[in-house]
């Protein structure tokens, strides 16, 4: 007799099964494959929800609250002009342009990259943290230390270096991707600390790519893998939005 | 979407930021609830949840109004749980104990039978649930995410597809993989599975 494999009765317990009709009549004849079906069912009954203890509303409220910037409705039309308008905010226009550029380019240039990354689209939806509304926080942060508008400034240098050459990383470069590592993890903690989360949040994604450059990509593909996460995630951009923030806070101080 | 939603993004992108408590009040617990399952515990969940309602309130410029908030944000909830959970797994590899350094555990699998001997079961049943997180625990975080959302959550596999951007094929097998190993964790329970 042919019995069935434990994915295919995982799948039955789970009426995820193609082949329910004739998996039950198997298991009406197998003992042992009903053995294992009734273990798998034992083990989702004995995994199945917990209550959630609920969150406390007001006081999440408090904290979200502390961290909204005033926003701004996207100009549906002519958002290029409006945008040149105010320094900064063309600065921010310059490097969407540049930053689509790259996109086209590797788009481009790409074997598979084209078919993974998931389209322009998803860079413009990710730039619309830039549309206009300013800073991810009004609160005032560490962002104003000179030590992270220079950490900010290296880490845009070198993703900007990785994501435009090809083959693996030279040494200097992994280096530097090291001492950024260390540095990141004591601005991440003082975000946090501060509780400025989507400051800690983009030093958090800065992290991840960092940890990937220092472990040494062995393979041009994992080396891709690296610069495709850059560019999904929008992560120059976020840099770039948190290096604007930086310098914004410091004119207010002036 | 609701017009109370529709008239609450209007006035938050109207400079309005207490507007954003209506779509808070009205998502928070369902969003903080999809984040539980991922992270599997409190403090994690109500940060993820948290960081994933500040992204989508930085973000609503860019929402498409006919489009579902409630979607929208599970799904950027459902990406920031997980991050958090790898983030949380990278800090223990790196500064925590490793597992392979606890001879009691070679296989991450849960000794119960060993620590909890005999004829004690009471204490079996009060540990239950905290073998049950370590086992949980034991997934990666897509299995663990991809097993709680479909069976805790009965979310469909599509769904759950979509928000961990993978096909609905990989998202399938990381549930099958994960009841397999749940499957093989409850093992050394007396008179359990065979
Ligand atoms: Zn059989």
């Amino acid at each position: 007799m042919t019995h069935f494999s434990e994915e295919d009765l995982i799948a039955y317990q789970l009426h995820e099964s193609s082949d329910e009709a004739a998996i039950k009549r198997h298991l009406d004849e197998c003992s042992d494959c009903a053995a294992v079906s009734d273990s798998i069912a034992e083990t989702l009954r004995v995994f199945s929800s917990e209550p959630v203890p609920p969150p406390d509303l007001d006081r999440n409220w408090q904290r979200l609250r502390g961290n909204l910037s005033v926003l701004t409705p996207a100009p549906r039309r002519a958002r290029f002009p409006r945008f040149l308008l105010w320094p900064t905010a063309g600065l921010a226009a310059a490097a969407l342009l540049l930053f689509a550029f790259v996109g086209i380019h590797i788009t481009h240039n790409g074997d598979r990259i084209a078919d993974l990354l998931p389209s322009l689209d998803r860079l413009n939806h990710t730039n619309t943290a830039i549309n206009g509304h300013g800073p991810l926080t009004t609160e005032p942060t560490a962002a104003a230390d000179p030590g992270m508008a220079n950490h900010l400034d290296a880490a845009e240098r070198l993703l900007t270096e990785v994501n435009h050459t090809s083959g693996p990383l030279d040494p200097a470069d992994r280096a530097q991707a090291r001492q950024l590592l260390l540095s990141n993890a004591v601005y991440t903690r003082t975000a946090r600390d501060h509780g400025n989360l989507a400051q800690a949040a983009v030093l958090d994604d800065l992290g991840r790519v960092l940890t990937t450059l220092d472990n040494e990509p062995p393979s041009p593909h994992k080396t891709l893998q690296v610069r495709l996460e850059m560019n999904t995630s929008g992560l120059l951009l976020d840099i770039r939005i948190l290096r604007q923030n930086d310098e914004r806070q410091n004119e207010n101080r002036q | 979407m609701n017009k109370a939603e529709a008239d609450a993004i209007e006035q938050i992108l109207a400079g309005n930021r207490d507007a954003y408590r209506v779509l808070m009040d009205r998502h928070f617990s369902a969003v903080h609830r999809i984040a539980f399952r991922i992270t599997g515990n409190q403090a994690d969940a109500e940060e993820a949840a948290q960081e994933a309602f500040l992204r989508a309130y930085n973000k609503l410029p860019g929402f498409r109004r006919d489009a579902s908030f409630s979607t929208w944000i599970t799904r950027i909830a459902m990406n920031t749980a997980i991050n958090l959970v790898e983030r949380r797994n990278r800090d223990l590899s790196q500064h925590g104990p490793r597992i392979a350094d606890n001879p009691s555990a070679p296989d991450q699998t849960v000794q119960m039978a060993d620590v909890y001997p005999g004829p004690e079961r009471q204490l079996l049943d009060r540990e239950a649930a905290t073998l049950r997180a370590e086992a949980l625990a034991a997934l990666t975080p897509m299995e663990r995410t991809a097993f709680t959302l479909r069976h805790m959550e009965d979310l469909p596999i599509a769904e759950i597809a979509a928000a961990l951007n993978v096909p609905a094929n990989s998202a399938k097998q990381a549930v099958f993989r994960a009841v397999g190993k749940l499957r093989r964790s409850l093992a050394p329970l007396a008179g359990g599975l065979q």
